[in-house]
């Protein structure tokens, strides 16, 4: 019993661990259902989801901030950003670095606007970032009229499709990028403040943390990160079209609560968001394999995100009263220990 | 009870015979209250007759709130009774609304009216049972409230149909004043300083009032630091003082000066303040300008010194100190700060702790905070600064990994103080860093701000607690938002403090800052005809360049296809009047539309019946992200994946028809006005009705304030309910248009609409913070959005820069309504 009590302790710090569990279960029944899973095609499912890894890191930074923040724009910047890699690296790899050089700052630039309108201006993130999709999916159209023609750079296409001895060199990446993350929510300043900021906003402008900079980091480094998925995905599939980003807003949402990242803020998990990539993907794969309809995965994944939500809206709602009973209490509180200053014989 | 009290009864029962056979209203008796270890009320015995009007008086503290709350059953005493009219009552049974039952109002000091809304809606909302839901409803109300305003306060001159939120603070107080006197079956008021932003005017208009109300019987428990005025109208005072019952008597017996003596004389200095050490000449702060005008000088507070910010609550002691910490702001001018400021919150929940944090998390940020953000963080350099700080502090190291939110109310106010410790700041503000704490914690705290100051840091103190200011080597006493005396060293006397915040606070905060905004209101107006104008301004390119258009048939060509547009922004506005967004009611619509097409059309009944399924589930979800308090945004999301979802499962690619009674009902004409155009008037005029019902009046007061709704008696669940299920008929309404109009389905023929009703309603002049709908506006965006296709085909600008010229459209006006903002009807 007592292991099982620590477990839940350690498990509430370390809420990715359900995610990973979740994976394994999966991962195990289908292997057994289908005889042939093996660990070849799960390295199959790890390569869609890195692409899913990286945007859903983003979005999680995003997330983080606090205030129900969410970036809306992912889904148009991918597309964009592919669009853009297509023009600008025209499939020679003499322009490969060009085309990295555009991705970034098509993401800076995206971000920038994002967070002069949701810090600057104090517009709600949601629609803030609303309006900006609707800008970027103006220039997609744009830019598939001008694209010269789906070619690739051979260089790119292997780093989206490649393997090192089996393993694909995408999931190398974004392994690597969640270990970056973990790293900098961990043990740098940085991500100290962005937890701080999504906790408690009133309380961290008054511990001397400048907000709206923090804020707007997050802002930039989720559509730095979109671009430049979108770039990779891109190559990946050997092109681009509109809407190719689509899918991946929902998703990248998913991918973060369901990793324990806390959908109020002040709380994430970048290997939280890994594993939840890998479980949303896996449940897409066993469906294709149960051979259910397209629909009916929709619906699963809705599913999934609000049930998710629900259960963990337990944790925020416990947050919740905790501080509503301390602001109930306010008053008398002051009143009593006011009181009592002059009240208690010395 | 004093004679006084009795002569009142007398001439009440000359007014009531029944009164004086009654026994008290309300009578407390042996309410002691803790808090822990402290008492916020010690055996306090109160009993309220008809007629009576008790002067309520006290210091910052002395556990009038707390008492008051108890009479009002917002929280149940420790020990002690309650009985109303002579019937005990258990505690157990004991809330705001059996108190309100039983005839007792409050007015609060920090209002509960929905600034959204109207006065007169604003009586409704308090009394709603004999409105029904006649037309004429808001008449009824209306007259009420002219009424009822005017027997408090003749010649107020407040327009029962205007916005609360566009009234002033004075004509706010005034309104809850009136609404609180105007309740049917009301027995006993309590005004909690009622009088603190009326002025003199109204205030002797409130005191008549109450003169002549008392006669008939009303009761009355008036709480205000203004004393005279308390002498004036009690018949009867109660000092409180410490929890206790100081003194309770004729009011012909009492004056300011023993009442001032009563509330804070001679109180046993907490803490002896030391040598005044203001060892150095270097000035870290320098106060000048209005703020000082009173005193004739500028104020400097160097290094070594404690100053302390003292004054009736709310006299501008918390703004100095925002002012002091962030004075680069332009409307703080006046003050000037030369080194850099750390801030000790005593509002631990809302401005000190980070709830997820261990205490050393909470600590270390206040040294964190001032480093460079791509530096590392390292456990062991944190723990030992903190552990420096938290062992001048006595606080237990062991508790360094225990969450913040385990620790008592002294430990958690020791860690922001460790926190402001390490951050090492030559300036420490402190907003009244002891309320809630225990008696040990406190005299520590009192040793170490005296070794931080000594040690070289200027401390600035506000305090709530006027005994703590003997602590300090100077003390500004505020009032109404000015410094009015400065007191050093041996003149810092409780008496002189009280003295001096009390003689200024004549009435004189009133009249506040009313049209400075003339330019901002204009704009704000320009804004808000913007959905207007574009309308007009697209249709008259439009015309201009292709005059077919003008014509019955081409107008309904064009506007057809904005109403599927207009029924979803119509569902989506009702969402955001509860400050919350539906990212799923395109994709409803949707479903709906794929559901007509295809089981409604092939076996009506099962068709209906999935509609109606459809519908639940869609008010359902209302109720699981009220009930759970998850936001909707995300929750929507999901939905609309399901929606979608089931859409292709019945219907994988296009098709279906329409059933013909569908196609007749929004196919018909009549000639020589377009069908759209009525049909969207239709809707537009739908809405608005369903806005001016009770119903809309209570979704809205909703939207504003749901604290003060749950106050009044409504249930929040019950209304995200019934609002979801209005959005998920309009949004059906749009699902089966689609269908009407393309005479087939596709499940994603809505989803485009989504964003779309979102910008339209912004647009149309809706608040994302709630509460704020205006249905017409929000109609006229959503024509607007769906033309801007058509204009630019008539431009010929290519369709690509549709949605661009969207989102421009969005950003622009939202820019505008940010920079022209009514920062005052926020909350």
């Amino acid at each position: 019993m007592s292991a099982f009590a620590g477990f839940g302790i350690w498990a509430q710090r370390n809420r990715w661990i359900w995610s990973a569990i979740g994976v394994l279960i999966l991962w195990l029944v289908l292997s057994v259902v289908t005889n042939r899973f093996s660990l070849s095609s799960l390295s199959g499912v790890i390569l869609s989801a890195s692409f899913l890894t990286v945007v859903g890191i983003g979005q999680m930074f995003v997330v983080t901030t606090g205030r129900g923040n969410i970036d809306l724009s992912v889904a148009s910047v991918i597309t964009l950003s592919a669009f853009v890699a297509l023009l600008t690296i025209k499939g020679q790899d003499a322009n490969l670095a060009i085309g990295v050089l555009a991705a970034i700052l098509l993401g800076l630039a995206v971000g920038t606007l994002n967070s002069l309108l949701v810090v600057g201006l104090g517009i709600p993130a949601i629609i803030a970032t609303l309006a900006t999709g609707y800008v970027l999916a103006t220039a997609t159209l744009l830019s598939n009229k001008a694209i010269p023609g789906f070619i690739v750079s051979p260089a790119l296409k292997e780093l989206a499709t490649g393997r090192i001895s089996g393993v694909p060199i995408m999931a190398i990446i974004a392994i690597l990028g969640v270990a970056a993350t973990g790293f900098v929510l961990r043990y740098t300043i940085f991500g100290q403040l962005l937890s701080a900021v999504g906790q408690n906003r009133a309380a961290a402008r008054l511990a001397g943390i400048r907000n709206g900079r923090v804020i707007a980091s997050a802002f930039i480094i989720s559509s730095v990160l979109a671009s430049l998925d979108g770039l990779l995905l891109g190559a990946y599939i050997g092109g681009a079209f509109l809407e190719m980003g689509q899918p991946y807003l929902l998703q990248s949402i998913a991918a973060v609560v369901l990793g324990g990242t806390l959908i109020f803020g002040g709380s994430a998990t970048a290997l939280g968001t890994l594993f939840a990539s890998i479980l949303l993907v896996l449940i897409v794969t066993t469906m294709q394999i149960i051979g259910l309809p397209p629909g009916a995965q929709d619906i699963v994944q809705g599913v999934v995100v609000i049930l998710v939500l629900a259960l963990a809206g337990r944790q925020a709602l416990a947050r919740r009263a905790f501080v509503e009973i301390a602001d109930g209490d306010h008053d008398a509180t002051a009143d009593a220990e006011a009181s009592a200053a002059t009240a208690q014989p010395k | 009870m004093s004679q006084l009290a009795v002569a009142a009864q007398d001439s009440a029962a000359t007014a009531a015979p029944a009164a004086s056979a009654r026994p008290a209203v309300v009578a407390l008796s042996g309410i002691t209250k803790s808090f822990g270890p402290t008492l916020a009320n010690a055996g306090i015995d109160l009993s309220v007759d008809a007629g009576d009007v008790i002067g309520l008086v006290g210091g910052n503290g002395a556990g009038k709130s707390t008492l008051m709350r108890i009479l009002c059953g917002a929280m149940w005493p420790t020990l002690g009774s309650i009985s109303f009219a002579g019937e005990e009552m258990a505690f157990a049974n004991s809330d705001t609304g059996e108190a309100q039952r039983r005839g007792i109002r409050m007015v609060h000091q920090e209002l509960s009216l929905c600034a959204n809304l109207s006065v007169a809606e604003n009586f409704f909302l308090e009394t709603p049972s004999d409105s029904a839901s006649r037309p004429g409803w808001r008449a009824l109300y209306r007259a009420r409230a002219r009424a009822a305003l005017d027997a408090v306060f003749p010649g107020n001159g407040i327009d029962a149909d205007a916005e609360v939120g566009h009234l002033t603070i004075a004509e706010r107080q005034m309104v809850e004043i009136a609404r609180a006197a105007a309740t049917p079956g009301v027995k006993l008021i309590v005004l909690d300083e009622p009088t603190s932003s009326l002025d003199l005017d109204r205030s002797k208009q409130l005191r008549a009032f109450i003169r002549e109300r008392a006669k008939a019987g009303l009761a009355f428990i008036f709480i205000s630091h203004k004393l005279h005025e308390i002498i004036d109208i009690a018949s009867e005072v109660v000092v409180l003082r410490n929890g206790r019952t100081a003194w309770q008597g004729h009011a012909a017996d009492a004056s300011i000066g023993k009442l001032v003596q009563l509330m804070g004389g001679n109180a046993d200095p907490v803490h002896q303040h030391a040598v005044t050490a203001a060892s150095s000449q270097d000035v870290l702060v320098r106060l000048c300008g209005p703020l000082t005008a009173e005193l004739g000088h500028d104020i400097d507070i160097v290094r070594g010194e404690i100053v302390g910010l003292a004054g009736l609550e709310g006299s501008g002691q918390k703004e100095l100190l925002h002012a002091i910490f962030k004075p680069e702001r332009k409307q703080h001018a006046g003050v000037s700060r030369g080194a850099e400021a750390g801030f000790i919150a005593g509002d631990r929940q809302k401005e000190g702790v980070f709830p997820l944090w261990s205490v050393l998390g909470n600590i270390s940020i206040g040294a964190l905070a001032r480093r460079p953000a791509l530096a590392v963080v390292s456990d062991r350099a944190n723990r030992d600064t903190a552990s420096h700080a938290a062992s001048r502090l006595r606080l237990d190291e062991k508790r360094f990994q225990s969450s913040i939110t385990e620790l008592s109310g002294g430990n958690q106010q020791k860690a922001l103080v460790a926190r402001a410790l390490v951050a090492d700041t030559p300036v420490i503000l402190l907003d009244d860093p002891t309320r809630g704490v225990d008696i040990a914690t406190k005299q520590d705290f009192y040793r170490l701000c005296n070794e931080v100051a000594r040690g070289g840091r200027a401390l600035i103190w506000h305090t709530t607690e006027d005994a703590e200011l003997l602590a300090c080597d100077r003390v500004l006493v505020f009032s109404g938002g000015r410094i009015v005396k400065e007191l050093a060293g041996e003149a810092i006397t409780e008496q002189a403090i009280v003295g001096a915040s009390f003689a200024q606070s004549a009435d004189r905060q009133a009249s506040a800052a009313k049209d400075r905004t003339a330019m901002a209101r204009f704009g704000r107006r320009l804004v808000n005809s913007a959905p207007f104008i574009g309308l007009a301004a697209v249709l008259a390119i439009m015309i201009a360049i292709n005059p077919a258009v003008a014509s019955t048939f081409g107008l309904d060509l064009l506007l057809m296809p904005a109403l599927s547009l207009v029924l979803v922004t119509a569902a989506q506005m009702f969402i955001v009047g509860g400050s919350e967004i539906d990212l799923g009611v395109g994709a409803f619509a949707g479903l709906v539309s794929v559901l007509s097409a295809t089981l409604l059309y092939d076996q009506p009944w099962l068709g209906a019946l999935a509609l109606v399924a459809a519908l639940a589930a869609y008010a359902g979800l209302g109720g699981v992200i009220q009930a759970r308090k998850i936001p909707a945004i995300v929750v929507t999301l999901g939905a609309s994946f399901i929606w979608v979802g089931i859409g292709y499962a019945l219907q994988p690619t296009p098709g279906g028809a329409s059933p013909e009674w569908l196609s007749t009902l929004f196919g018909w004409s009549i000639g020589f006005m377009p069908t759209s155009i009525i049909l969207i008037a239709a809707v537009a005029l739908i809405v608005l009705v369903i806005d001016r019902l009770p119903l809309g009046v209570v979704l809205r007061g909703f939207g504003n304030n749901p604290a003060a709704m749950i106050r009044s008696g409504w249930s929040p669940t019950r209304y995200a309910l019934v609002r979801y299920l209005i959005a998920g008929l309009f949004a059906g309404a749009a699902g089966l248009s689609l269908t009407a109009i393309n005479t087939a389905s596709d499940i994603n023929s809505g989803n485009s609409y989504t964003l779309l009703s979102v910008a339209a309603v912004v647009m149309g002049g809706c608040s994302l913070l709630g509460g704020i709908i205006s249905p017409i506006g929000a109609v006229a965006g959503a024509v607007t959005l769906s033309l801007i296709g058509a204009l630019l085909g008539t431009l010929s600008v290519s369709s690509d820069y549709n949605a661009a010229t969207q989102g421009l459209i969005l950003i622009a006006l939202l820019t505008l309504r940010s920079l022209t903002a009514d920062r005052r009807s926020e909350p």
